[in-house]
């Protein structure tokens, strides 16, 4: 895979409540095993964009603070067709895109969160996943 | 047993109300018939359909388009219309949500097996679509490897032993705009879910009758009464609405469930493979995880 070139991951756990009531929580499983009221932001290279059901899952590439080689993490959402209602699609993400990703961390330590957002940042553009406006008709 | 009662009860409720079947081919017309209750017929065919047939599909409403569901309506109506659980499924209920907020959800669907009914329309985010042909109604979903519902509106009974299914087996019949549909013969496995980490197997004996209507021009309404008495001290009655989609960009994704526990790949030989991800307790972590 590309070699990674991130800067150090920028470990901001702060409590944010609020997080879980807007947490789009995915169409297979309870979310619950990431933890709501910390939310953490790394920067790093994707490895991979998964699109797939159940769940989309974007594979990270990280360069820990301590050095060392780059760590994998996973960064779990929902599903391809619920973020087609929210604007991504496919082509999103793809490998060697450099990423800075917002997420819930497991509770367990594992490298894997529930995604908040991602933001490419090449172009500043940001990907929320939503389950889109609860309305008929949307464009 | 208990199947051929079903079966009895249902002829019975067809012919008392002498409901008008939708598609009514030379079968249904038996089966308005008075006093007469239907036992299923082990030789019955699927009769090719008419021009008739196919014409008085038009006159049914018009309930085209992709359906998404209304989660903000299924998390108010989980608080404010639970079921109501027997006590001693009310106190394994009360530890699950207990776990749930403990950050150790149970793991209702993550087995890849169809979320099935009446789970699908209760709890799932994903979207549906509704295909009428004669004699027929099918609901393909979105989201795990088998999300399809068949409800025979020809105007057959059920089966008399039907082998259980996650879906179960369907009979419907038009009550003017609206679709009645009774669902028997679940899979006692199963679950009777609130959302994706409570629930509980519904062991047997569930029955269900549903009634889909449009409640304006873009919604769509299930209103089900779900018995179980095995989990159930009564039966529960509880509505989950649906908007409509038009855009194309929105249709049905393809959904196989399994496909998420693996990546794209590349073998020895440059053949596109599927590799298998790392999991730990029911989610992707990376590979150097612990």
């Amino acid at each position: 895979m590309n070699q990674v070139s991130v800067k150090r991951p920028l470990m901001a756990a702060m409590l944010a409540a609020a997080v879980a009531a807007g947490w789009p929580a995915a169409a297979h499983h309870s979310f619950a095993m990431y933890e709501p009221t910390k939310t953490l932001t790394f920067k790093g290279t994707v490895k991979a964009f998964q699109w797939t059901n159940p769940h989309v899952v974007v594979w990270v590439l990280v360069q820990p603070d301590a050095g060392g080689a780059a760590q994998e993490w996973s960064f779990e959402t929902t599903s391809p067709g619920v973020l087609t209602r929210a604007g991504w699609t496919r082509q999103s993400l793809k490998a060697g895109d450099r990423v800075s990703v917002t997420f819930s961390p497991l509770r367990d330590g594992s490298h894997g969160g529930g995604l908040n957002s991602v933001t490419l940042i090449d172009t500043g553009q940001k990907l929320v996943p939503s389950f889109g406006k609860e309305q008929p008709g949307l464009k | 047993m208990h199947m051929g009662n079903q079966v009895i009860r249902i002829a019975l409720i067809v012919a008392v109300a002498g409901v008008r079947l939708a598609m009514a081919p030379a079968v249904a017309a038996d089966a308005t018939v008075a006093g007469a209750p239907v036992a299923a017929d082990p030789d019955a065919i699927n009769a090719a359909p008419t021009v008739k047939d196919w014409q008085s599909l038009a006159k049914l409403p018009d309930w085209s388009g992709i359906w998404t569901p209304v989660i903000s309506d299924q998390r108010a109506q989980e608080k404010s219309n639970p079921p109501p659980w027997t006590p001693q499924v009310a106190k394994q209920i009360a530890h699950m949500y207990a776990e749930e907020s403990a950050g150790r959800p149970f793991p209702i669907i993550d087995h890849c097996f169809p979320t099935g009914m009446p789970s699908w329309m209760l709890i799932t985010h994903n979207a549906f679509e509704i295909l009428f042909t004669p004699g027929r109604v099918t609901i393909l979903g979105e989201g795990d490897g088998n999300r399809l519902r068949r409800i025979y509106t020809d105007g057959r009974p059920h089966p008399a032993d039907p082998d259980p299914s996650f879906h179960g087996h369907s009979i419907g019949h038009w009550d003017k705009d609206t679709l009645v549909v009774d669902t028997v013969a679940l899979l006692p496995q199963g679950y009777l879910a609130v959302n994706e980490a409570v629930g509980v197997p519904n062991n047997g004996d569930m029955h269900i009758v549903e009634r889909l209507h449009l409640l304006d021009a873009d919604t769509l309404a299930d209103d089900l009464e779900i018995s179980a008495n095995k989990v159930l001290s009564k039966p529960w009655h509880t509505t989950r609405k649906y908007y409509r989609q038009r855009a194309q960009k929105y249709d049905i994704a393809e959904g196989v469930c399994a496909q998420g526990s693996f990546t794209e790949a590349v073998d020895k030989n440059g053949n596109a493979i599927f590799a298998p991800i790392k999991f730990h307790n029911g989610v992707p972590v990376g590979s150097d995880s612990k």
